[in-house]
């Protein structure tokens, strides 16, 4: 037994690089003026910004002009989605997505249906996956704009974002990718990915809270109506003054991000691996998502007759998540799950282990025979099913 | 003020469950309600309860109520099984408000035990 807690919710949001972290005192110590302002400590502010849009348009291969700072993915989520709508609404009101998006999305589609779009949610298959011919045939002559994200944040499932990109431009969609858990942690091209708007946020990538970006490509048609109306900052797409400190923060992350991100998945995988080796032989235990073509820093794991409230409970001190992290006060089963067609049961009982650039093997070993200990512990503890 | 869900009787009483499991020649009650599955067996002799143990499916507020429940009732005279109120042990533990459906199972569990030992019901 250790006292130690062993954070595993990395998808929840990670530790601030201590690098991040010397940068972002340093900038509020010494680089405090408006970005906005027109003399030299507000063009050195501006400058320092510059820098990490520059970071930042290198880590998604896009130009930084291209950039604009949010207060994180949620609201890139929004500005992208409501934004786009509204944008081309003049050309048709019809939407698609998955009812497997994160709540930053969903509720945004559900906001606009009430404003009269029209929405198409495809579910997925058993795996989570969205097949593309599916998507493609949700597509119709008024659909204007798709959002489909890139890592699931509950099963880590990954979307065939290069193919279901190359339908929208086909078909003249928009195409928002929510990256809020891919970006920084998997290789994002997008000067080779179809790709219209993608939402990214600091604090997923050890970078700090509270900021974000969504990147816009240059490219006809592809514009987005504010949602934040105020100053004339970020060419009036996002009003407001620029968190100087922030923003250099998820700079430097993101730079961070670009040179490691291999030896990141390999370390991923390979702790991945463990955990799976350690828990795979847990009696009805299950995965949810895929493996083979999941993000590697997430594992999912139902199980048979366990409740999921006392399996946290049974954990400790290891940190994990049942369901989103956001819905954790909610005690109803993860909508996400409940669409892989998982039965309510075994949506509660749900864990997901979610691993880091810090977790270490002993972590992951130490984490699979505590879930093991547990899942019996419980069952021992529970009656007979009746028959 | 704490922002744990559990207080520390709870913990102490989801970790430790004395008397979970199950007793031989015990009248039993077993109850599925309310996303909980709970077994109550009890044996008793002139009067007294003498052993209380349960089994139970459910969240740790429902464990940890079982668990205190068969342990203050133990060695009391039958009838106080009657007397058994949700409320109660929801104040003692505490459990929130919102799983006041689950403790009533619990409830409805030990009021039955009780009436069954009165009755002089046969193991089972």
């Amino acid at each position: 037994m250790t006292d130690r807690l062993i954070y595993l919710d990395y998808a929840a949001s990670t530790p601030v690089d201590k690098r991040v972290a010397r940068l972002m005192l340093e900038c509020r110590e010494t680089n405090y003026a408006n970005p906005s302002s027109n003399h030299a400590a507000g063009r050195r502010s501006a400058a320092t910004i510059a820098t990490a849009a520059d970071q930042v348009g290198e880590l998604l291969n896009v130009a930084p002009g291209t950039i604009v700072w949010t207060s994180g993915a949620t609201e890139s989520d929004n500005l992208a989605i409501a934004g786009g709508a509204n944008f081309r609404a003049h050309r048709g009101k019809h939407l698609v997505t998955m009812p497997t998006e994160h709540k930053a999305v969903t509720d945004v589609f559900r906001q606009l249906e009430k404003q009269g779009f029209e929405v198409t949610w495809l579910e997925p298959d058993k795996n989570g996956r969205l097949h593309p011919d599916r998507f493609a045939a949700a597509l119709r002559a008024d659909t204007q704009l798709a959002s489909i994200m890139y890592v699931n944040n509950e099963t880590g499932v990954m979307q065939d974002i290069a193919t279901l990109g190359s339908i929208c431009r086909e078909h003249d969609v928009l195409f928002h990718v929510d990256a809020a858990q891919a970006a920084g942690k998997v290789p994002i091209d997008l000067g080779v990915l179809p790709v219209d708007l993608l939402s990214l946020t600091g604090h997923k990538f050890y970078g700090p809270k509270g900021i974000g970006a969504l990147y816009i490509a240059d490219r006809p048609g592809c514009r987005v109506q504010p949602i934040l109306f105020g100053g004339g900052q970020q060419r009036r797409i996002r009003p407001g003054t620029l968190p100087t400190d922030l923003i250099a923060g998820l700079g430097l992350a993101a730079d961070i991000a670009a040179s490691s991100i291999d030896a990141d998945l390999r370390h991923l995988k390979a702790l991945r691996e463990t955990l799976w080796e350690g828990i795979r032989d847990v009696d009805g235990v299950l995965v949810n998502g895929d493996l083979e073509s999941g993000f590697p820093g997430i594992l999912s794991v139902s199980v048979d007759d366990v409740e999921g409230e006392s399996l946290m409970l049974a954990l400790e001190p290891i940190c994990v998540a049942t369901g989103s992290a956001c819905n954790a006060q909610v005690q109803e089963p993860s909508y996400v799950l409940r669409a892989l067609g998982r039965s309510d049961d075994l949506a509660q009982s749900a864990i997901r282990f979610s691993l880091g650039r810090p977790t270490r093997e002993e972590d992951v070993v130490f984490a699979a025979r505590r879930y093991c200990e547990a899942v019996a512990r419980l069952r021992e503890l529970a009656p007979e099913v009746a028959a | 003020m704490s922002d744990d869900p559990y207080s520390p009787l709870v913990r102490e009483s989801f970790t430790r469950p004395a008397h979970a499991g199950d007793l031989a020649d015990a009248v039993t009650v077993a109850i599925e309600d309310q996303g909980i599955r709970l077994r109550l067996s009890g044996t008793q002799a002139d009067g007294r309860i003498k052993a209380l143990r349960f089994r139970v499916w459910g969240c740790p507020h429902v464990i940890a109520a079982c668990e205190y429940c068969c342990a203050r009732y133990e060695g009391q005279a039958v009838e106080s099984l009657g007397a058994f109120r949700a409320s109660d042990i929801m104040q003692i533990l505490p459990v929130p408000v919102e799983k006041t459906g689950r403790i009533l199972v619990l409830e409805d569990a030990v009021q039955s035990l009780g009436q069954r030992f009165c009755d002089g019901s046969l193991p089972g």
